[in-house]
């Protein structure tokens, strides 16, 4: 009995490690012999060198990288906040929820991307509407699962709050949003997710710097190496960023973490 | 002794009605300071409803309450109560927790920080200070609610069945822990129950409820030394007694 659990957690802590092996071993074999089709892992390395040569658009790799990222954060600060807060609105308050809640429920389901055309039209091709296409996109789950989290606060939490003679106020920052806390922080993780997928989207539709700019050029330009660089990138970076989130939800929620 | 008490609580001629439906039917007591009341009655015979009007959640059909001879009023008076459910915030420490209510009074903070500090030593669980409720035990996080609720030296503290959802043991632990908060703090407390024999063991005067309309059916003083003794001969007296008064069965 003893053994076979040990074989098991044996297994569990290779299998994993296994199933990597074994991709990179899929795609080595597919790339050495179809190389039109995807490039060797020792081509790609060699593109991912040559990108701190021969920067392309004057930006290395990393300060591409970096573009990406500071159009996310700065609409991922924006959505958090403003996405809290009507949140807050729709959830907590009746005249919020019959003013507001009606016309979010009604541009929720159109996606990100969608919004681009007008966008454009609108705001040209700069930063700032990059950002905002991020934002439209990142801004949704914060609102949806700070309201669930404000609609669905236990009422005992709120009669003990009552009994004690809190004042509305009280309530709400007292006892609602702390206890909202752990499903606004869920939104905040699908939100940057999120935000990290549109942005790249964004970024192939007419930019001059980031990691979804190196995409488009790699496909324009017929490099297949470049493109398959800039994917590791993004899925590397998109990890990293659920480690920070996962990291902040533990300083920000505590008692979570003591579990 | 106990008739040098002052009179903390006069509930006068309480009625309440839903609609058409009567639910408390004209009850008067009055409880003294720092005496512990129980209430027994049968399940469903409005002691939510009762205790909902004593904490001023809810506004009385007729009749009035009066603390230290005024109207209660919540911003006024200090008024307490322990929920059935286990109601410790889990988002705060068992510090926190105990603070809750007195930094929604807005006591001063070196106040506050006595108290707790105080409430933590009579609760033992100082060490436990920056526990979360999930890290404690069910009868650990029931104990931070009471002492929350003590800790608001209240002027009447409410309990709602509070040990409804426990075993035996935990129960007669609490049941004891309750009674020497109350001796430690010299609080006005009304405990609800179900349980006769827990009502016999801490109170000293039970309220038999009648069912619906509800109304008090009979007042029982019980004199018995502390700490009381489930086998002993008056303390089984009192509890038949009071079991054939209710006879919900």
């Amino acid at each position: 009995m003893k053994q076979k659990n040990l074989f098991l957690s044996i297994l569990y802590t290779i299998l994993p490690a296994l199933s990597v092996v074994c991709l990179f071993i899929l795609w080595y074999s597919v790339s050495n012999q179809r190389p039109d089709l995807i490039p060797t892992p020792a081509d790609t390395w060699e593109r991912f060198l040559l990108t701190f040569e021969k920067p392309i658009m004057r930006l290395s790799f990393f300060e591409h990288i970096l573009a990406s990222l500071r159009r996310v954060i700065t609409a991922l600060m924006f959505s958090w906040v403003f996405g809290i807060l009507i949140g807050t609105v729709i959830g907590w308050t009746k005249t919020g929820r019959a003013l507001v809640g009606s016309v979010f429920n009604m541009l929720r389901p159109i996606p990100p991307l969608a919004w681009i055309p007008l966008i454009t039209i609108w705001f040209g091709i700069g930063e700032a509407p990059k950002v905002l296409i991020v934002i439209i996109g990142s801004i949704v789950p914060v609102i949806v699962n700070t309201q669930s989290g404000m609609e669905r606060v236990e009422q005992l939490y709120l009669d003990v709050g009552r009994v004690f003679h809190a004042n509305n106020r009280q309530l709400l920052f007292e006892i609602a949003l702390p206890s909202a806390l752990t499903t606004i922080m869920a939104g905040i993780k699908t939100s940057t997710s999120t935000g990290w997928m549109v942005v790249l989207a964004a970024e192939m539709l007419g930019a001059k710097s980031g990691v979804g700019f190196l995409i488009t050029r790699g496909m324009d330009s017929g490099d297949t190496a470049l493109v398959l660089v800039a994917m590791i990138a993004i899925g590397v970076v998109g990890a990293l960023l659920a480690v920070l989130i996962s990291l902040i939800e533990r300083m920000v929620c505590p008692w979570l973490r003591k579990k | 002794m106990k008739e040098q008490k002052d009179v903390k609580v006069e509930v006068k001629h309480l009625t309440k009605r839903f609609g058409d439906l009567l639910v408390l039917d004209d009850i008067s007591f009055n409880i003294k300071k720092g005496e512990f009341v129980c209430v027994v009655g049968p399940t469903g015979c409005g002691k939510t409803t009762f205790l909902n009007l004593l904490t001023k959640l809810i506004e009385p059909t007729e009749g009035e309450l009066l603390i230290d001879g005024e109207p209660a009023d919540p911003k006024k008076h200090n008024l307490a109560f322990v929920f059935q459910e286990p109601s410790a915030y889990p988002w705060l420490t068992v510090e926190e927790n105990l603070a809750f209510g007195l930094k929604i009074k807005k006591l001063p903070k070196d106040e506050i920080k006595r108290r707790v500090e105080h409430m933590l030593k009579l609760l033992g669980m100082t060490e436990y200070r920056n526990a979360y409720p999930s890290e404690l035990s069910v009868s650990s996080e029931q104990r931070v609610i009471i002492g929350r609720a003590f800790a608001m030296n209240p002027d009447l503290l409410l309990m709602d069945e509070p040990y409804g959802q426990m075993d035996i043991k935990l129960r007669y632990y609490l049941e004891d822990e309750v009674i020497r908060l109350w001796r430690e703090t010299g609080s006005t407390v009304v405990f609800i129950t179900h349980n006769i024999e827990e009502a016999v063991y801490l109170a000293e005067r039970v309220l038999i409820l009648d069912n619906k309309p509800a109304k008090i059916k009979e007042e029982i003083h019980v004199d018995l030394p502390r700490p009381r003794d489930f086998t002993d001969p008056k303390f089984i007296d009192i509890r038949t007694h009071i079991t054939d008064q209710i006879k919900w069965w």
